[in-house]
């Protein structure tokens, strides 16, 4: 097993995800990853593209053998009011016993309504209804998968009139009611915050350290929309320089935590990928208390 | 104020559709009207879903070109959303589509291509199987292989079609040389799709061929699938046919009424 820096994070009797900064596995990258087995300390994947047979298929089966791996689910629709999809949910419970993930995780979102799904981690209002629908959808989750899954802060484009909820402490209050973990994106976090003109550092110091077990990084579009900036969360390009600063705020409030460079559009060559990852890696290794004061200079 | 189970339905609703009679009124102003951010994520359920039926259905595309298969793509997401979160899995229906899609009626060999992009696109994807070692056959009893009905490789398709999509398909390939013309009037074709290796390929099968594997495909048995090709071609060569089933590595499976391999 190729492992670069430091210890496991062990879930669950489940073979662990290092203490140290990841990517995300993409098609375009299989072969090279395969054929190369460069020392990347673990890898992540959309379960969903992989709940088929095929060439996707066995080039998992190979990775899995040289990397720790993690499931990053988009398919859940924890938010539905409907529930969990029970055939998706068993697809993906067959494939997790298969590919034995470090970890599995999915968004504080929805994308199914009645049979309808969206393609699209779609927003909730965070009232004592969502709570209750999310919590009953984590549970079911963890009772099928028979595991801790990590749910992670979406990135938003707009508020509800009605959402008395801060995002963060409705992240904490499903983890409680639920044990499930927190997966903290600080790229979504500072999206969110730009497009809902909040506080990025209040809302990461809602959560709680010790609820969260996974980060990710990633790039963002700038756009305009009739005038007004918003950001897009395409991961599609480099993390930018006021993320990196967040990501050490983040690790001097929550401590070191296995890390993720996400990118999905405009996949650029592997290296790139890994050189964000050596970024990242550098951030875990250093003082946190550092980067803060390198980062604003 | 709307539960939670009407405003999803709403938000599906404008974003789908772009019904933005209730959705709206959720959500705050904020300095962007509430329409603008919901445009934002109607946007990316549109282009990623379109993204991904071009990736499906790349000649029909070109045949098309991008700006029609984008309208197209849109107008089909709309009326035939993704059932399900495997997006590989999304876009089966879209030859039916096109085949009563008004604006490119009169390509009639269009959805005969995409069903060809179609079988190509799910053998890729389809499930990995072992095939069926002829031995297992052996504990039959005498009379009884005529009763045998078989199970096909999961990736296979056979598709027949009155236009030549083979040679559409192989000319709109982006190394082709863009100066081959199909003649249209060249008559159609019986193809074969599956996953062999890695690839998804295809290749064209005479139609006694043909008929007989897809009747066997169809859960017909030995003796219904040679009556049928043996209808089209009188000299269609039985024990040749049956043998390649499993030289090619076709079957995975099979049963008798009454007897099962599990049996042997």
């Amino acid at each position: 097993m190729v492992v670069a820096g430091g210890e496991l994070i062990t879930v669950e009797g489940a073979r662990g995800v290092p203490l140290a900064a990841g990517i995300g596995l993409r098609a375009p990258h299989l072969d090279e990853i395969l054929t190369t087995r460069p020392a990347i300390p673990w890898l992540e994947i959309h379960p969903e593209n992989y709940l088929g047979g095929g060439p996707a298929r066995r080039a998992l089966e190979l990775v899995r053998h040289d990397y720790p791996l993690s499931f990053h689910a988009v398919g859940l629709s924890l938010g539905s009011v409907d529930g969990v999809d029970p055939r998706h949910l068993k697809r993906l419970q067959v494939l997790a016993e298969r590919i034995e993930p470090a970890l599995i995780s999915e968004h504080l979102s929805w994308s199914t309504a009645g049979s309808v799904y969206l393609n699209h981690l779609l927003p909730l209002p965070y009232t004592e209804e969502s709570l209750a629908v999310v919590c009953r959808n984590v549970d079911r989750v963890q009772a099928v998968l028979g595991r801790r899954i990590l749910v992670e802060n979406p990135s938003l484009y707009l508020r509800f009139r009605y959402s008395p909820i801060l995002e963060p402490e409705f992240l904490n209050e499903l983890s409680r009611r639920t044990g499930c973990g927190l997966l903290c994106d600080v790229n979504n976090i500072h999206v969110t915050a730009q497009n809902l003109k909040l506080d990025p550092v209040a809302y990461l110091k809602t959560l709680q350290p010790a609820l969260v077990g996974e980060i990710h990084l990633a790039g963002h579009a700038r756009n305009d929309a009739d005038g007004q900036t918003i950001l897009i969360d395409d991961h599609g390009s480099r993390v930018p320089s006021d993320v990196w600063q967040l990501f050490s705020q983040a690790l001097a409030h929550l401590g070191r935590r296995p890390t993720l460079i996400e990118w999905d559009t405009d996949i650029p060559a592997l290296e790139v990928l890994l050189d964000e990852a050596r970024v990242a890696e550098r951030h875990l290794t250093d003082e946190p208390s550092e980067h803060c004061r390198a980062d604003a200079a | 104020m709307l539960t939670l189970r009407e405003i999803e339905a709403a938000f599906s609703r404008a974003l789908l559709g772009g019904d933005e009679r209730l959705a709206p009124a959720e959500v705050l102003d904020d300095g962007l009207a509430p329409g603008a951010r919901l445009h934002i994520y109607r946007h990316h359920v549109f282009t990623t879903l379109t993204a991904g039926l071009r990736a499906t259905y790349p000649v029909v595309c070109r045949l098309v070109d991008e700006r029609f298969f984008g309208y197209a793509a849109a107008q089909y997401i709309q009326r035939h959303p993704p059932r399900g979160p495997c997006l590989f899995e999304y876009g089966a229906s879209f030859p039916k589509f096109l085949a009563a899609f008004e604006p490119c009626r009169h390509l009639r060999y269009l959805p005969d291509v995409a069903r060809l992009e179609w079988a190509l696109h799910a053998a890729l994807h389809a499930e990995d199987v072992e095939s069926l070692d002829p031995a297992c056959l052996r504990g039959l009893p005498e009379d009884g292989l005529p009763q045998v009905m078989l199970r096909l490789d999961p990736s296979l398709a056979l598709l027949s079609s009155r236009w030549p999509i083979d040679r559409i398909f192989r000319v709109n390939q982006p190394e082709a040389d863009p100066g081959i013309v199909v003649d249209l009037a060249a008559g159609g074709v019986h193809l074969e799709v599956r996953r062999i290796g890695d690839d998804a390929v295809f290749r064209a099968l005479d139609r006694a061929t043909y008929a007989f594997r897809l009747a066997l495909a169809e859960s017909h048995c030995f003796e219904e699938a040679a009556a049928t090709a043996l209808a089209l071609d009188d000299s269609f060569d039985l024990a040749a046919a049956f043998q390649a089933l499993f030289a090619e590595h076709l079957a995975i499976d099979f049963e008798t009424p009454g007897w099962r391999q599990e049996n042997a």
